[in-house]
């Protein structure tokens, strides 16, 4: 198995490394980098546990290889805020009490971020629809919608 | 993951050769279904030949009927304003494929390849009349796609070859469509059955020209309904013609029984969905 040179932008960052083809995206992102806020839930694509945006898109960080991504724009939830200060999205998703234990949150903010990139003035069944890769087995999911909701509004 | 050798090849003629030359090697389109079977070691290869750096291979348009590369993914043509304006069926039945999360990476021609009973391209796109454009050294070949399934899990792909695109006849945009896919939950899950319906009927009149029905996750591949088809066509769709249709279609599916649902429910759902599914177009034609 050969090792493969690849060239990714993360956060703004640019990494160029060699890199196993048998790495998916998100062991590569967590354990190569050490961006541990991309979580591994389910391994199989089921879960959104492992979203990041990758060319304007959300995917499965666990169903993509490291080499896929090669010339790729990656944010993970370690972009999403600038300085100290939480992305509005992430406000609202405290203000709301979207967030228990935490495990499926980075996922739905940044599904949330491509959503409202998408379709800034989304209706209930428009975020229920987006948000459906995302499964998240505390809150029910009332006050993520909630939270969507309310960001949306904030940020018309 | 086991490891492989991952090839990007920049043309079609490369990929093939690739494919050709390499034992144990797999296309790679989208990964959503292949990646998950190498992590479970139930696919096992030597070599990926990933084919998103071919060119034009993810196209949609329109010329002598619609072309859809391959590697078109799901969610370009949930998206497309050529599909959701010509072939709205088409749109609605790849948004209910999976999560957005998967249909951004998934891709039609994976999504048929890979051979499942149960995969909602398959189903519509059968409705649809569709037809793929196979490749392989030797140049390409046309498959219906009643023929490409050969069983769950295989296709008329053969080794050393490349799904090149799909072909879906020009009149199929005179036809109103439906997809129903009937489960406990819409998101991320297959269907229980999966029901796709074309028509082309007179609709002051209810005189059906012609109908196609396809059945998704009830046999060992999606099947077309033929009998019903042939009940119908050229006959008024009163609602008694429509439930004797309805009735046929269920006995030509030839279902499993499974952990989603027995065989017998699969039969019962196919009646009434394939009734639904006909009155549901009827009801929306004489709209307009």
């Amino acid at each position: 198995m050969a090792k493969q040179r690849i060239h990714i932008t993360i956060n703004e960052e640019d990494h160029d490394l060699l890199v196993n083809p048998n790495i998916t995206l998100l062991d590569f992102i967590r354990y190569e980098l050490g961006l541990t806020g991309t979580k591994e839930g389910c391994d199989e694509g089921d879960c959104g546990a492992c979203t990041v945006i990758m060319d304007g898109k959300v995917v499965t960080s666990c169903l993509v290889l490291a080499v896929e991504a090669d010339g790729s724009r990656i944010t993970t939830i370690e972009g999403v805020q600038t300085g100290k200060d939480l992305h509005p999205i992430q406000q609202a998703f405290v203000d709301s009490g979207a967030v228990q234990c935490g495990f499926c949150t980075p996922g739905m903010v940044l599904t949330t971020k491509a959503l409202l990139d998408e379709n800034p003035d989304p209706s209930e069944a428009d975020i229920k629809h987006y948000l459906e890769g995302n499964l998240c087995r505390c809150t029910g999911y009332t006050k993520i919608v909630e939270a969507v909701h309310r960001v949306a509004l904030a940020l018309k | 993951m086991k490891s492989f050798d991952y090839l990007k090849p920049d043309s079609m003629d490369e990929a093939l050769k690739v494919l050709k030359t390499h034992e144990h090697c797999f296309a790679l389109a989208g990964g959503t279904d292949l990646l998950v079977a190498m992590k479970s070691d139930t696919v096992k290869t030597k070599c990926l030949v990933d084919l998103k750096a071919i060119p034009c291979i993810d196209v949609i348009e329109y010329d002598d009927g619609f072309n859809i590369g391959s590697m078109a993914t799901v969610r370009e043509i949930e998206m497309s304003p050529l599909i959701r304006e010509k072939l709205p069926a088409l749109s609605e039945a790849a948004a209910t494929l999976g999560s957005i999360q998967i249909r951004n990476r998934a891709t039609i021609g994976g999504n048929l390849c890979h051979g499942s009973p149960a995969a909602d391209m398959a189903t519509i796109l059968m409705a649809m009349d569709g037809e793929v454009r196979i490749a392989s050294a030797d140049g390409e070949r046309r498959v219906k796609l009643e023929q490409f399934f050969t069983g769950p899990g295989s296709t008329a792909v053969e080794p050393g070859e490349i799904l090149a695109g799909i072909h879906i006849p020009k009149e199929m945009q005179d036809y109103k469509g439906v997809y129903l896919k009937h489960g406990p939950r819409w998101a991320m899950d297959i269907g229980i059955v999966n029901i796709g319906i074309l028509l082309d009927a007179d609709f002051v009149s209810g005189l059906c020209h012609r109908v196609m029905i396809a059945m998704g996750a009830v046999g060992p591949t999606p099947l077309r309904a033929f009998k019903a088809e042939a009940m119908l066509n050229g006959n008024n769709l009163t609602p008694e013609l429509i439930a004797q249709a309805s009735g046929v279609a269920s006995k030509e599916a030839r279902p499993i029984t499974d952990f989603r649902a027995s065989a017998e429910y699969r039969k019962a759902m196919v009646a009434s969905l394939v009734s639904k599914g006909l009155r549901q177009i009827l009801d929306t034609g004489s709209d307009c």
